[in-house]
């Protein structure tokens, strides 16, 4: 081993031919990474690729059976977070970890506080914090409590919390994954700072935009195993995602022209009174859903599209409004009412609403149509059905799992936990899909696949109400697109006439068309 | 392959979890005996041997003999057992049924002490002159049952609509039941007027009223306590693995108990299924409250002084060491109540205090909490062997996808050295 002074030897962080194995699986074959000082190097594999298992090999979370980790060319052993700590490696997690009730700054110091006989100098801290601010440009509010600030801010204070404890090597967990499209293309810029003030970054990440806007290089994973390392200058898109997924992938979706039918779901005057503030959070919104076409309701999160669904399925009491599914009124129907009247429910959040995490992967599957005749005789679960069904779907939608129907749901990834969501949903075959966010989170193979599914629940005649953040899965998705914003709906588009930027426009409320579909 | 399959289940882990944490709560017991038998002058090492058998063989004790002991058949020691482990196993089946549908029921006692008074007012009231007394016991049990589930659903009324913890309520519960059963007891005319004894209500026999023996009094002919308790005790706790595990009931329950926001999404009436949950918790507390008592071979002592019947505590005990399932609470309840006969034989044959059994228990049952920790313990044992098989399955499911994996390129190696 070469003995080189930490400046000459160019990688800050090695991994070298690491393996990890858990009951079931390598989580981690024989993998190498290397991170350069002063690059942005991105981490890409599809979920359960052995992204998460490598990181936290890294944090010492996990003891690698084989392989060792490197720091400027010496072998270091992590043993626990600390140690990673110790060699200045600092991670920003895909969930925040934040004390919800704590100011901005006190979360920024907290576990590094610098005191005085037993008192906490924020002083020095409140001074320190402020000009990494400014030279990073994370503008943020130190007095602010955690709770009030935006998902946003609470990434730059968790950003913060790696620089004040002088980390140098940052490690950014699906940072994007709940940010809104602005507040993305400011994380970016974000990092080209700290890469420019000689930080060196490891950004996991399955989007490949962002990989490609920010990344220097960028390691391969898939199924544990190691893909390789390729400059993005030298690759693109389709290559990346060709070396993810181990096939071809196709990026935008072929769909034909769409034939809508018979009106299937109809909304009038749907308003939502607001949990969080005396206001409505859906005002007077009316829309139809007619077989045979994808509906899109576009906008920024927390503009009401939340409200406006959970009134819809029957998890939120509304205030005012008719909901007409298949000709019937459902406005005050239960939601079971509901889902027997045709309406099936991919939900945005998929642990608290789409599974029940405990229960095993078959017992998801039949959560909507337990009590269905096949699955049950008087009141007693037929488990030969049950099993055969669920083996049906898990081949017909591909869902991976360690057991396969006997599989704990929590142990499941969350790209096979929405399939299973996706194929319990579609395999009602009822006429109204309401979609919320159904590749939230997922790698380009799911989203593919999702996708196609659902312009074939499209084109079997089926009416498609599809809720997303994205622009461009509403982009490329959509038959019609409403945008909402603030509880109302301020334009509807045609995805083939309108641009990326008008829709933007009217996401972001700086345009809206007087011609309100109104009811009546 | 069959055996490792069998050691591998779920099921099997907590089996021996448990063995484990009873049989370290019983070699503690020995040590405690042990100790005390060497510190205390009056007992000294003889009585501790005699003591740690005792613990182990106390249900199997025929007395003694010339100082010594003597074990063997004893129907009176293991009618009495069963006999006592009926109501615990009740409470047992209460506090698992809430468990299993994320429910904690620490109101058991309430419900018992519901069921207590309503099944004791039915039988000592009738008049069994005019109706038969198997009649009368049959309207006594569904009372206490209709009683303990009406005790139990307030909590979980007051959880569903204006989300109170069920914990919180579930204590409130229990001491508005110690009021109130000792005021309406006051005033009952149902005290027993026999000898000396006060605060204390006739056995259900001066009624005519008592549980069918069953065939059990043949069985172990010695014991005055033992009665078709039992069996009914054993079909209901199957009835209610048959719901937990079999029914869509069941399946709702725990559905909402696990994920009440994925329940309701799935159209299961949330609230209806909260309610449910601690009814039937609370029946099945009454039940046991009514087949205690019912029994006629004791006789219910209230005090004016506050205090909640132990049974209902235990019930955690039961439930927690049985891991919650109902077919292991029957033997976990068993346990427990061959422990109390222990206790009574370790008082009458040595120097020892009974309460050295209450020791054991508390000991056992903060085990039983780390239960969990030795299944995983037990599951990480078995574990090794397996990983070095199902790789390879794995492997094979995605074949052909594993295959075209690429080779890692040979630069990586190398660009260290750049």
């Amino acid at each position: 081993m070469e003995q080189a002074t930490s400046e000459a030897y160019p990688y800050v962080i090695e991994m070298l031919h690491i393996t990890k194995e858990f009951p079931g699986i390598k989580a981690n074959d024989d993998i190498t990474l290397q991170l350069r000082r002063g690059e942005i190097h991105a981490l890409l594999g599809e979920n359960g690729a052995g992204k998460s298992t490598l990181m936290s090999v890294l944090f010492g979370l996990y003891q690698p059976e084989q392989g060792e980790i490197r720091k400027d060319g010496k072998v270091v052993q992590i043993k626990d977070p600390n140690d990673a700590t110790a060699l200045n490696i600092g991670m920003v997690h895909q969930h925040f970890k934040l004390v919800e009730v704590f100011t901005v700054l006190d979360n920024i110091i907290l576990g590094a506080e610098d005191t005085k006989l037993g008192f906490i100098q924020k002083k020095e801290a409140r001074k320190k914090v402020k000009a990494l601010s400014e030279k990073y440009g994370l503008s943020i509010d130190m007095d602010a409590k955690v709770e009030d600030i935006t998902v946003g801010m609470q990434q730059r204070v968790e950003i913060l919390k790696m620089l004040y404890r002088d980390n140098d090597i940052l490690i950014f967990d699906e940072p994007t994954a709940v940010l809104t499209p602005q507040e993305i293309e400011e994380l970016m810029q974000i990092m080209r700072n700290l890469k420019a003030e000689g930080k060196s970054i490891l950004f996991i990440s399955h989007k490949l935009n962002e990989i490609m806007a920010v990344a220097d290089r960028v390691t391969v994973l898939r199924k544990g195993k190691y893909v390789g390392t390729v400059d993005t200058a030298n690759t693109n898109k389709e290559e990346l995602s060709r070396m993810m997924v181990g096939r071809p992938v196709q990026l935008v979706v072929e769909k034909d022209e769409a034939k809508p039918k018979e009106t299937v779901l109809k909304v009038e005057g749907l308003t939502v009174p607001s949990k969080l503030h005396k206001n409505d959070a859906v005002k007077n919104v009316s829309l139809e859903v007619r077989a045979g076409e994808i509906v899109c309701i576009a906008g920024i999160d927390g503009n009401g599209q939340t409200e406006f669904v959970h009134a819809l399925t029957g998890l939120e009491k509304a205030s005012a409004g008719k909901i007409t599914l298949c000709g019937k009124d459902i406005t005050k129907a239960s939601i079971r009412k509901r889902s027997l009247t045709g309406m099936s429910h991919i939900p945005e959040d998929r642990h608290k609403h789409g599974m029940v995490l405990d229960f095993t992967l078959e017992q998801n599957l039949v959560l909507q149509r337990y009590y269905e005749p096949q699955f049950q005789n008087h009141g007693f679960i037929k488990f030969g059905a049950v099993r055969q069904y669920a083996d049906k779907l898990i081949e017909e939608f591909d869902v991976r799992s360690g057991q396969g129907p006997i599989t704990k749901a929590r142990s499941m990834s969350g790209g096979n936990q929405q399939k299973a969501i996706v194929a319990r949903e579609f395999d009602r075959n009822l006429p109204l899909i309401v979609a919320v966010q159904p590749t939230r989170g997922l790698d380009v193979g799911a989203i593919e696949y999702i996708h196609s599914q659902l312009v074939k629940q499209r084109d079997e005649g089926k009416a498609v109400l599809l809720v997303s953040l994205e622009l461009e899965e509403v982009m490329n998705l959509s038959d019609r697109i409403l945008v909402m914003y603030e509880g109302e709906i301020v334009g509807e588009l045609d995805p083939k006439t309108t641009t990326a930027q008008e829709l933007g426009l009217y996401m972001a409320g700086a345009k809206r068309q007087d011609k309100e579909v109104k009811a009546e | 392959m069959k055996l490792n399959r069998f050691l591998n289940k779920d099921g099997t882990r907590s089996v021996f979890a448990t063995l484990i944490s009873i049989l370290i709560g019983l070699l503690a017991g020995a040590v405690i005996i042990l100790i005390v038998g060497l510190v205390d002058q009056k007992l000294g090492l003889n009585e501790a041997w005699k003591g740690i058998r005792l613990l182990f063989l106390g249900l199997f004790s025929k007395g003694q003999q010339a100082g010594r002991l003597l074990f063997g058949f004893n129907s009176t020691n293991i009618g009495d057992m069963l006999f006592r482990a009926v109501p615990i196993i009740m409470t047992g089946l209460s506090v698992s049924l809430a468990y299993k549908t994320g429910l904690f029921n620490i109101g058991a006692s309430g419900q018992f002490l519901a069921g207590t008074t309503a099944s004791l007012f039915i039988a000592l009231k009738m008049n069994t002159a005019v109706v038969a007394p198997w009649i009368v016991w049959i309207i006594a049990f569904l009372g206490g049952i209709l009683a303990g589930a009406f005790w139990g659903a307030i909590p979980g009324i007051l959880k569903a609509f204006l989300n109170i913890n069920e914990v919180l309520a579930c204590i409130m519960t229990n001491w508005l039941a110690a009021n109130i059963v000792t005021w309406i007891f006051e005033g009952s005319g149902l005290q027993c007027t026999e000898g000396t004894k006060t605060q204390v209500i006739w056995k259900t026999t001066h009624n005519g009223v008592a549980t069918a023996k069953m065939g059990l009094d043949k069985l172990f002919p010695e014991s005055q306590q033992v009665d078709g308790g039992i069996i009914i005790v054993i079909v209901i706790a199957v009835l209610v693995y048959i719901l937990l595990t079999k029914t869509t009931l069941g399946f709702e329950l725990k559905a909402c108990g696990s994920n009440r926001h994925a329940a309701r999404y799935a159209g299961i009436k949330d609230k209806r299924s909260i309610v449910l949950s601690m009814a039937i918790a609370g029946a099945l507390a009454g039940a046991g409250a009514s087949l205690y008592w019912l029994s006629g071979s004791t006789e219910f002592h209230w005090q004016t002084y506050l205090s909640l019947p132990g049974e209902g505590f235990t019930g955690i005990a039961v439930a927690l060491l049985g891991a919650c399932n109902p077919i292991a609470n029957i033997f976990t309840g068993m346990f427990l109540s061959t422990l109390d006969v222990v206790g009574s034989k370790l008082s009458f044959y040595t120097g020892y205090n009974e309460y050295i059994t209450d020791v054991i228990i508390a000991v056992i049952v903060y085990l039983s909490a780390f239960s969990l920790l030795i299944k995983t313990w037990l599951s990480k044992k078995f574990k090794a062997a397996e990983i070095k098989k199902i790789p390879d399955v794995v492997i094979t499911s995605h074949g052909p996808e594993m295959a075209k994996t690429p080779p890692v390129p040979a630069n990586t190696g190398k660009e260290g050295n750049e």
